[in-house]
């Protein structure tokens, strides 16, 4: 009998021993090989994830809008201690490599690029509907060529990747020169606006991906930073008109409003749902930050309400006497009552808190419930880049036209000037109430005169700090500590 | 004694008349007299066989009987001495006396102890590595629930922190930080690896603690052993009659000190000064800040006294063949902090049963439950709270600031979400371990052990909705969340032990199988129609819900030999071969060896042991072993899946998030180890010295991903290249410093000095981490310092006047006046940057030390235990914010001293709203000493006869420390911000054994 235990004992032991290879092979539960064969489904997913960052604090949700902050626009407020510190190091022009938000906006459009990179080199070898993968392809040029846009206007040159690196690449890889990445930049454009089609042919369920006037927005966008192709602006501008967007039919408060999405006058937003079902705070929240964050701090008028923004009194003296904007854009004493609540200036610094994205508890009960989308390219700002493309191609007279229908439905009276130089200037003003804090401003700023405007400016609001080099924010620390082949930016 | 109920009546009788016969008997025939008593251990367990004899005629003896009795017939003044193996010899005058009963105690220093190495157990005598035994003894008596509480100080080398909150475990490292990942021992109790926290285990169940330091003790765990491990043998039921045990310790906790806030006057008073400072308008309501008077101490209203009971029961016997110790316990800790508890109920099922004469089989069952309850709270926050804030409205609901936040901050009322949100985490954990052990030839066994760990923790947060400012919660919500964790192991090993004339060899040889898997999910759901009724079923909406899951596996080869020669050369070799699930197919298997050497000079035959050395014996060791907690699948490459969403429809993503590295593998320790172990004084007095140099090799570091790359520069693979340095010295020592018959004193002092550098990151660029919310980090990883080093810059006094901030580095451009501090601009580029940041600060100590004293006088017992650590610093980030004098929080009493004007202050800047000049910034200003010496533990008991037991115990009675904060023991990492404070614990304890 002890023989037998004995014996069976050490035979069924032995034969799990014998097994131990199968025993020892584990593989992730919930992730999904990258050696795995892709078929439609993972195409569209890779794509979707190429979306993505766009949705993070790292951009949209945050390093983009507070560039209005940056730019002169508003303070930060929030709770006056170290919250918010990095911009307001940025709006001071003393910030450093360490700097937290030059480092997130790093952290945004990089995992992009990646994600895009790997479309463009997964999705042709997949077998699945050409349409579709034609579709696919062009969402990702539309998306590499946004995310380069970012970056070459924030930092000047950058590393250019346009094939996905894997294990055993050498991951330290050096800046290009800002030609090389525009000229990446715009041959995607191009290449996005001939696949993509455009936003109203897509089903409901689809609407809100890149569509063709968006890249042809993005496009323009990109020749007005570049001052070299103004003729081409106009065109693009006017194919997208010839689409069928006409401004006196939208409503300026709509692109806005957290129930409409992806509404008339949009050309391209970030998409939320509002959804909580993942952290606030990570990467995979679904849900708008700028209610949350902009409502007035203490006014409990809507979830969160951390008090960001302060909107600066240079600002608010900018307004035209009856621009209607001003009552969607902030508020102020005596302003019109927000969720039939009245305003109390004593909440912010200067008196002035940011409205325009303020969504009442009705629709968002929570800081983490806001389904906002938030509104990159809209008609509007196609109207303001024409007429400035005009006005530099000195037909200012053609320029008032675009320029006026915006003036028109803020209720201001039209611009008759002909002076090419006064009219420059009467438009980055109008692309500043207009736009303002929609996160354009510091890239306006930056890129008139080649940046020359921008220095004069923030030195008539008093911020003597500011550089011509300080208008590209520092290579982060981070990126210069794991690549020995980058180099920072002068000044830093 | 106790003893005596379960000694026959007869037999009590008996003796009672001898003792009353010659009591009464004229004095003057007295030649020879018999005595009687009984012989038991301290928990009054009968010992028989115990050799008694009379010191004066060494022929005249006898021993114990099965009962424990003894009679023996001596002179009136003759000396008896009681001896029994594993027990210290007692010397007893008889005096007359006709009736001695002898408690012996157990002698954890005695050369014949066994100790538990592993897959065996061995003679001390026999050691060659340095392994340290704690026995049952310092685990009773204390007001704690956790044995890691209880061995603090206890073990040298062994660094203890415990944490005050009764629902967290106190951390362990041994022999310093061997590595900057997880740098947790290997717990392994009754043979089965544990994972569950050391909670969850009674304290009064175990029986020993060993723990293996030394490479040469550890390679027997492998892949697991380069942090140490930690071996726990649970108690067993002794041979003779059975015994039921009571024992009950009631308490009242306190923090040890408590920090000293601004009452609503001066914080009234600085914040006027703060936002005229900051051009910003003060309150006008606090336009006289003495009319405000005290306001609310936050900090009185959350810490209170707190009760800790802890009750429990155990039986335990045992015959020829079967043994069996049974127990339960329940503690009901109350935590000082408003609204936290913890409750737990174990129960240990222990028993060997020999059903054969070949064969025997034994089980080890544990289960525990335990329920943690806490509201909402940060401490951080009641801190910072302000004490012009009352705590309720004057209709009795909670208040909250109200109005602008730079005059009125925008703290959550603290005191309502602990009082109204629910949070509860009940954790139900079972170990079982079941064994076979057979009898093969003589020497020769055949062991096979099963074990199943489980662990089951379920949490419910209930939220309920609030309407008082400064953020309303509009819906009540509740998470519901559980998590599972499931093992089984099973052991075969074959042990052979035999001596052959003077050869002794001790062998074992077998293999192992474990597998693992833990999973999770938890959801939330809002919109109940009532708050009474709240299950998740009763809500409308699904906010969350989310889970996933993971395996791992590990297939061990181990080996062990021991060989002596007469007792006085001895050599050990072991080798385990692991392969673990979590490195990739390249290498998936790894080798652990270690070989260990020691000679008993006291044993040689030129050797006088009766000199002034007893005992001495040196030990030299060398070994390899491994850790493997490198997460599951680190080597994997893959896809995550992520969400998008288009027009308000959700869709997924596959998302390429980090860089791979398939060819992960183990970090490696290479340690060497020579100790020596000195008797003196026939070993009355008894010294060990142990130092060891051990070398982390191929440590996992964070490769350099850059973020450019577009994978996550965060999450991102490790690589195997690290190095990491500790060299220390252990010295433990014993003494029975008196040994009388009414009066005993014994005292233990262990030392430890241990030295811990990182060698090598594979990269010049220091890793920082520890960010202070923007502020930058503190913390660095940086090659030739110690791991977890303060970081930051180094303050120079404060700018008393304007031509001083002139004359100094650029600090922040306009933002700099008299009054801010003035940073040292150590590069000397004229500029203060983050380039003139430096090392500030080591949380490790230099050494750490404790003293235990155990004295008795007649049935008096009095333990006085001193622990201390030296050389250590906390990083008091607390004072980031309750100093910062920027922000509407409340403040330390020490801003009091601030800067007002020239010649006011060197050390305390000034107030100004925003902080202009960032005076916050990372910098020595909040890195203070963390050295501490304090009466760890403090016990009075007396003992009655008939096994009733009562006393009191003081833990962590008093502290001398320079520490600002709450308590200097602040967490191994030495950083406080908002650390739930170690307590001060007074209880009164019950045993009784009978």
């Amino acid at each position: 009998m002890k023989k037998i235990i004995l014996l069976t004992t050490v035979v069924v032991f032995a034969a799990m021993l014998q097994n131990c290879e199968d025993f020892l092979e584990k593989a992730p539960l919930d992730t999904i090989s990258t050696d795995s064969e892709l078929n439609e489904t993972d195409a569209v997913a890779l794509i979707n994830a190429a979306y993505q960052p766009l949705q993070w604090a790292k951009l949209y949700n945050m390093r983009i809008w507070t560039t209005d902050i940056v730019a002169g626009n508003s303070y930060v407020g929030a709770d006056g201690a170290s919250d918010g510190v990095e911009t307001t190091d940025l709006a001071n022009f003393t910030a450093s490599s360490s700097n937290a938000a030059a480092l997130d906006i790093w952290r945004g459009p990089n995992p992009g690029i990646l994600r895009c990179n790997i479309v463009l080199s997964k999705i042709p070898e997949i077998s699945m509907d050409e349409a579709l993968k034609q579709r696919l392809l062009g969402e990702a040029y539309f998306l590499r060529a946004h995310y380069y846009f970012i970056l070459v206007r924030i930092f000047g040159d950058v590393p250019l990747t346009t094939q996905p690196l894997v294990a055993g690449d050498n991951l330290a890889r050096p800046r290009n020169p800002k030609s090389e990445v525009y000229d990446l930049i715009i041959d995607d454009c191009k290449k996005a606006i001939e696949m993509l089609p455009v936003k109203a042919s897509y089903g409901a369920s689809d609407l809100g991906r890149a569509c063709r006037e968006a890249a042809m927005a993005q496009l323009a966008k990109v020749y007005l930073t570049l001052g070299t192709n103004y003729q081409e602006v106009v065109s693009l501008c006017e194919n997208i008109e010839g689409l069928g967007y006409d401004l006196s039919k939208m409503d300026y408060a709509a692109n806005f409003n957290a129930k409409i999405d992806n509404g008339p006058e949009s050309l391209f937003e970030v998409q939320y749902s509002g959804s909580t079902v993942y952290d606030f705070w990570g990467n995979d929240n679904q849900a708008c930050w700028l209610s949350t964050f902009m409502g007035p701090r203490n006014s409990g008028w809507v979830g969160g309400s951390y008090g960001w923004q302060h909107v600066t009194q240079e600002f608010v003296d900018a307004y035209e006497d009856g621009d209607l904007r001003k009552d969607v854009t902030i508020l102020y004493k005596g302003c019109p009552q927000f969720d039939d609540k009245e305003y109390d200036p004593s909440w912010s610094l200067t008196g002035y808190n940011v409205r325009k994205y303020l969504v009442p508890k009705s629709i968002s009960k929570e800081m983490n419930t806001n389904p906002a989308n938030i509104v990159v390219y809209r008609f509007a700002d196609v109207l303001l880049m024409k007429a400035e493309a005009l006005n530099e191609l000195g037909e200012t007279a053609r320029a008032q036209v675009p320029l006026n229908i915006v003036r028109a439905r803020a209720g201001l009276p039209a611009i008759t000037t002909t002076n090419k130089e006064e009219m420059k200037e009467i438009i980055v003003h109008e692309r500043r109430m207009e736009l303002a804090f929609e996160g354009h401003r510091w890239f306006d700023l930056i890129r008139i005169d080649n940046g020359d405007y921008a220095v004069k400016f923030f030195k008539s609001i008093g911020k003597m700090n500011v550089t011509k080099e300080r208008l590209l924010y520092p290579i982060p620390q981070d990126e210069i500590d794991d690549n020995p082949a980058i180099t920072q930016n002068p000044g830093y | 004694m106790k003893c005596l109920i379960n000694v026959p009546l007869k037999r009590l009788l008996t003796i009672l008349a001898a003792v009353l016969f010659l009591l009464l008997s004229p004095r003057a025939q007295a030649q020879t007299m018999t005595v009687g008593g009984i012989v038991c251990d301290k928990d009054h367990a009968v010992i028989p066989g115990v050799s008694v004899f009379d010191k004066d005629n060494p022929d005249n003896l006898t021993t114990s009987g099965l009962d424990g009795t003894y009679t023996i017939t001596v002179l009136p003044g003759a000396r008896l001495e009681f001896s029994y193996m594993g027990f210290r010899t007692q010397l007893v005058e008889v005096a007359g006396r006709a009736g001695i009963d002898v408690i012996m105690e157990e002698d954890s220093f005695l050369l014949e102890e066994m100790v538990v190495i592993g897959y065996g157990t061995i003679r001390k005598s026999d050691l060659t590595g340095s392994v340290a035994r704690v026995g049952s003894d310092v685990l009773s008596d204390k007001p704690v629930t956790s044995f890691g509480q209880a061995l603090q100080g206890r073990a040298a080398g062994v660094y203890i922190v415990d944490n005050g909150n009764p629902q967290e475990n106190v951390s362990i490292k041994i022999r310093g930080l061997g590595t900057i990942n997880d740098s947790n021992p290997l717990y392994v109790i009754d043979g089965a690896p544990m994972s569950m926290g050391l909670n969850s285990i009674n304290m009064l169940d175990i029986e020993s603690i060993d723990i293996l330091k030394d490479a040469s003790a550890t390679a027997i765990y492998g892949s697991r052993g380069a942090n140490g491990v930690v071996l726990i043998t649970t108690k067993k039921g002794k041979q003779g009659d059975g015994k039921i045990s009571v024992k009950a310790n009631v308490g009242v906790s306190q923090a040890t000190d408590m920090p000293q806030m601004l009452n609503a006057a001066q914080y009234a008073e600085l914040s006027n000064e703060m936002l005229s400072a900051g051009g910003v308008t003060p309150n006008p309501a606090w336009a006289d800040p003495a009319s405000l008077g005290e306001g609310t101490n936050w900090i009185d209203a959350m810490f209170n006294p707190a009760l800790s009971q802890i009750y429990s029961l155990s039986y335990s016997g045992g015959g020829d063949k079967n043994n069996y110790y049974v127990s339960g316990s329940y503690s009901d800790i109350d935590g000082i902090v408003k609204s936290v508890g913890y409750k737990r109920l174990t129960l240990q099922v222990n028993g060997t049963h020999r059903v054969k004469p070949w064969i025997e089989f034994g089980h080890n069952i544990s289960f525990s439950y335990d329920k943690k309850t806490s509201g909402t709270y940060s401490l951080n926050d009641v801190f910072r709270s302000l004490p012009t804030q009352p705590i309720f409205e004057e209709d009795g609901k909670y208040a909250g600031p109200e109005g602008n936040s730079y005059w009125v901050g925008n703290i959550r009322n603290q005191y309502g979400t602990a009082e109204t949100d629910k949070n509860l985490t009940q954790g139900y954990n079972l170990l079982g371990t079941l064994y076979a052990e057979a009898s093969i030839f003589k020497g020769l066994k055949f062991k096979s052990l099963g074990s199943v760990e489980a662990k089951f923790a379920y949490n419910t947060n209930f939220i309920p909705a609030y309407k008082w400012k400064p953020i309303e919660v509009a819906e009540s919500s509740l998470y519901k969340g559980t998590g599972r964790y499931f093992s089984y192991l099973w052991d075969n090993y074959f042990t052979y032990d035999r001596t052959f004339g003077k050869h002794s060899i001790n062998a074992m040889a077998g293999a192992s199988l474990q597998w693992g898997s833990e999973d999770y999910f938890n959801g939330t759901k809002d919109e109940f129609l009532k708050d009474e009724v709240n299950q998740l079923k009763n809500a409308t909406n699904i906010l969350s819900f989310t889970g996933s899951g993971s395996e791992w596996a590990l297939a061990s080869f181990m080996f062990r030999a021991n060989y002596s020669y007469a007792d006085k050369y001895y050599a050990t070799v072991t080798v385990r071969e692991d392969a673990s699930s979590r490195f990739g197919a390249n290498n998936r298997w790894g080798t652990f060896p270690s070989f260990s050497l020691a000679w008993r000079l006291s044993n040689e035959s030129w050797f006088n042991r009766h000199g002034f050395v007893s005992d001495l014996k040196l030990r030299a060791g060398y070994g390899i072993t491994g850790n493997q907690n490198i997460g599951n699948y680190t080597f994997a490459s893959t896809f995550n899946t992520g969400l998008y969403v288009f027009n308000g429809k959700t869709v997924s993503t596959l998302v390429a998030h980090k860089m791979p590295n398939p060819n992960v593998h183990w970090e490696e320790v290479k340690q060497f180890n020579i100790g020596v172990d000195l008797g003196f004084l026939e070993n009355r007095l008894r010294l060990s010295v142990d130092a060891y140099d051990k070398d982390t090799d191929d440590m996992l570091v964070a490769m350099a991903v850059p973020v450019s790359s577009g994978y996550s520069d965060i999450d991102v693979p490790s690589i195997n290249a690290g190095k990491v340095n500790n060299k220390g010295i252990e010295v433990t020592l014993s003494a029975d410093i008196f040994s009388r018959k009414d009066f005993n004193w014994t005292s233990d002092f262990n030392i430890t000095f241990n030295k811990n550098k990182i060698v090598s990151l594979n990269s010049d660029t220091p890793m920082y981490y520890g960010s202070v919310e923007m502020l930058g980090n503190t913390r660095v990883n940086m090659e030739g310092y110690p791991i977890g080093s303060f970081f930051g810059n180094v303050m120079g006094g404060i700018f008393q006047n304007q031509a001083e901030v002139d004359n100094w580095a650029v600090q922040v451009t306009g933002g700099t006046a008299p009054g801010d501090i003035k940073f040292l601009d150590l590069n000397s580029d004229g500029v203060i940057d983050d380039y003139d940041r430096t090392i500030i600060g080591n949380p490790n100590p230099d050494f750490f030390f404790s003293w235990n004293n155990r004295l008795t006088y007649k049935n008096f017992d009095l333990e006085l235990f001193l622990q201390g650590v030296c050389g250590n610093e906390v990083y008091n980030a607390n004072r980031i914010y309750l100093e910062g004098m920027s922000v509407a929080f409340n403040q330390y009493t020490t801003v009091l001293n601030r800067w007002t004007g020239e010649g006011t202050s060197n050390d305390m800047p000034r107030t100004v709203y925003g902080d202009p000049n960032k005076n916050l910034r990372s910098s020595n200003r909040f890195v203070e000493d963390g050295s501490y010496l304090r009466i760890k533990n403090l016990s009075l008991g007396y003992t009655l006869p008939k096994g009733f037991r009562v006393y009191l115990s003081c833990q962590n009675l008093f502290t001398l420390t320079k520490y600002s904060g709450f308590d200097p023991e602040v967490g191994i990492d030495g950083y406080d911000l908002g650390n739930y404070p170690v307590t001060r614990t007074i209880s009164l304890g019950l045993d009784i054994t009978f």
